[in-house]
């Protein structure tokens, strides 16, 4: 066995077996934001033997306090984030097969995606994207460990398909106006927290130590020191549609998604979000002012500025982002701020 | 009485203090949540996950007297 892992190799629940294990595993993370910098980079160190990485993002300035693979060179550059991730990777360690995708995790690229890997990362920023990875989860019978953090707070859950709740069971829905990043601004240690946790139960997996899952939901204020571990027993939905009997997988279903069109001749991207819903346009007007965006609303829609781009949100959460064709884009920017 | 404890800025929509005290036995999960959304002008509180004495509860669970809830809302930074 290398040298590389024999700290790794010495702990009692990895070992030479969990090792050999390790570097026979393929991880597939979504996002390389906060949470996928940091959980690429622990499971690359940890000599897993294939990690698949995709984004839709380039690296910005704002993401430097917090994304741990990244520099200002990238942000010189306007890397996207796969991109850089991959270069980085890498230069940790040149043993691990590194796949970097630059693009949109739709329900269908995740289809694709799956296919061998092991263990998927929850590094997304929007719950569209997390309904979509637990049908495929259940669909193709693939662990995944939901992640999620905003200011101090953060919260993490494992699913092992046929055995845990999933998170349809859960949510039953996906929340419209989730606290994002960009409206409730974070701290680095809450994403570490959310990468330790997260990555453990990786590891766990991926040495095949089923006991030693946790079943728990975990969530944390790192700034309010509360911890709370809820038990999931009673958690599980027989009428889920993602993990019951008679499931259907919505969310790998194209009617379920975020609609994006952009509007002719305008420089203009319509959203339309997957469940209707009314939004609050006070509180989102309250909440973007206080971060410092120029804001203008009336009794039917909030209009803000964000950099080149404009969007203006609707009550039924219908967004229309101006300054841009780019589809993925706009949709990057909607979710950025309604989660 | 039931303590209720809230989490991420639903601790911030109620004042900032620790937890709550609400007289909540005999209601569901869903009453109370409309009842506090209601009275704190909390925002959308129908995916926020409920735990009754550190257990998961379902919207259609009864509160018991001396039952600790909390509320928690998920969040989809990452």
């Amino acid at each position: 066995m290398n040298e590389r892992y024999s700290r790794q190799v010495l702990f009692s629940g990895i070992g030479k077996e969990g090792q050999a294990k390790i570097l026979s595993k393929h991880v597939l993370i979504i996002g390389a934001g906060a949470l996928g910098s940091g959980s690429a980079e622990v499971l690359t160190r940890a000599g897993v033997g294939k990690i698949t990485i995709i984004d839709r993002d380039y690296v910005e300035a704002s993401n430097l306090q917090r994304q741990q693979l990244y520099t200002e060179e990238d942000v010189a550059e306007k890397l996207p984030k796969a991109a850089a991730a991959e270069k980085r990777l890498r230069a940790i360690n040149s043993d691990v097969e590194v796949v970097s995708i630059i693009g949109d995790a739709t329900p269908e690229l995740l289809e694709e995606l799956v296919v061998g890997v092991d263990v998927m990362m929850d590094a997304t920023d929007n719950f569209e994207t997390r309904m979509a990875m637990n049908d495929v989860s259940q669909k193709y019978k693939v662990p995944w460990i939901y992640g999620a953090c905003v200011g101090s707070f953060g919260m993490t859950f494992s699913m092992i398909p046929g055995k845990t709740p999933c998170l349809n069971c859960l949510l039953r829905s996906i929340p419209l106006q989730g606290m994002t990043c960009d409206t409730g601004g974070i701290i680095s240690p809450a994403v570490q927290m959310v990468i330790a946790h997260q990555t453990a139960e990786a590891l766990k997996m991926l040495v095949e130590d089923w006991e030693a899952v946790r079943t728990s939901f975990v969530s944390f204020d790192l700034w309010r020191n509360q911890y709370t571990s809820l038990k999931m027993s009673k958690a599980k939905f027989a009428g889920c549609l993602s993990c019951g009997e008679e499931r259907t997988y919505p969310y790998l279903d194209q009617e379920n998604m975020t609609k994006t069109t952009v509007l002719c001749g305008r420089d203009t991207v319509q959203i339309r979000p997957s469940s209707a819903g009314e939004i609050s346009l006070e509180r989102l007007a309250g909440q973007l002012s206080s971060l410092g965006y120029v804001v203008k609303g009336n009794p039917y829609l909030v209009s803000v500025e964000m950099g080149e781009e404009r969007m203006v949100i609707f009550q039924d959460g219908r967004a229309l982002i101006h300054g841009t064709k780019d589809l993925t884009h706009a949709k990057s920017v909607y979710q950025r701020i309604l989660g | 009485m039931n303590k209720v404890l809230f989490f991420a800025h639903l601790r911030d929509a109620v004042g900032g203090a620790e937890f709550l005290s609400v007289d909540a036995g005999g209601k569901t999960v869903a009453e109370l949540k409309a009842e506090l959304a209601a009275k704190y002008d909390l925002p959308k509180m129908d995916t926020v996950m409920t735990a009754v004495n550190e257990e998961f509860a379902a919207n259609d669970e009864v509160i018991q007297d001396g039952d600790e809830i909390a509320f928690i809302p998920p969040v989809s930074g990452g």
